[in-house]
């Protein structure tokens, strides 16, 4: 079967402990997405990441900065 | 006429079964062979055309072929499928084991988060695992509430084998919780690693 990869929105962040807030933090207000380890097409911060569809990045992002959750980048890729 | 099922069958074992059954005939005779891809009907052509026997070979359906092969009284059939099997039917047959519900040993909140991580990761491969076994701790990943039903039911929509111990499933009161894959024994469990290229143990 073929595959055909995707645009996706992915989140790094600097500490695990930051990537576990965030998760909490998105679950808790209903936000989409979920966590991934960092793709190797991204060399950032901790190795665990957020990954969501490109269109969330504005609720998502606000959402870490009301929270003061700190994130390292966000970033578009191609992904299956 | 002896009739064979190599269908799932990786190479050489076509081609051994083959051959097995052509000297139960113990002489003239037909033997048709049910195998699951290209490279197994091409490495039975060359074992029929290396020993002169006739061959048809009818497609029926996307992954299922009939090789039925006939030989007459005076056939010499090779001892061993060695030299037949130059086109390899399955070039990798990798199998991934997972015996527990975290990766690793150490912190197990961790331990979980690095085996979702894992099999998301697996989605993302350009080759995927043909078969992933679940067992003892790792029956609760494929069960109600697991972060990584997602993920799995991916694998399987793209063809990935996802089987469960059942009597682990039963041990822990979660037969009726599975949620992706099928159920499967000690037998399978054991009969998919030993056909394995290679198998992973997260």
């Amino acid at each position: 079967m073929t595959r055909q990869k995707k645009p996706a929105l992915v989140i790094t962040f600097h500490a695990t402990s930051q990537a576990m807030a965030a998760e909490e933090l998105f679950r808790r207000a209903g936000l989409p997405g979920r966590m991934i380890p960092v793709p190797s097409q991204i060399a950032a911060g901790c190795g665990l990441a957020w990954k969501a569809l490109p269109q969330e990045r504005d609720a998502l992002c606000t959402a870490l900065d009301t929270a003061a959750v700190g994130h390292s980048g966000c970033f578009l890729l191609e992904m299956y | 006429m002896i009739q064979v099922n190599a269908m799932g069958d990786a190479c050489p074992i076509p081609v051994v079964k083959t051959l097995r059954a052509l000297k139960e005939l113990n002489g003239a005779g037909t033997v048709q062979t049910l195998v699951d891809n290209r490279a197994a009907v091409e490495n039975l052509t060359r074992l029929a055309e290396s020993k002169g026997c006739a061959i048809e070979t009818e497609q029926l359906g996307e992954k299922e072929y009939r090789v039925t092969i006939t030989v007459g009284e005076d056939a010499e059939l090779p001892e061993s499928a060695d030299g037949i099997c130059t086109v390899p039917a399955a070039a990798d047959n990798t199998v991934v084991a997972v015996s527990a519900g975290h990766m690793g040993e150490g912190d197990e909140v961790l331990g979980k988060i690095l085996l979702k991580g894992f099999l998301f990761a697996l989605t993302q491969q350009e080759t995927l695992p043909r078969t992933i076994l679940f067992y003892n701790g790792g029956a609760f990943v494929t069960c109600e509430g697991s972060a990584s039903l997602e993920d799995l039911r991916k694998l399987e929509s793209l063809g990935v084998e996802i089987l469960t111990c059942g009597t682990c499933l039963n041990h822990y009161g979660l037969t009726e919780q599975l949620r992706v894959g099928g159920v499967t024994n000690m037998y399978v469990i054991v009969e998919k690693q030993m056909q394995a290229t290679k198998v992973i143990r997260p």
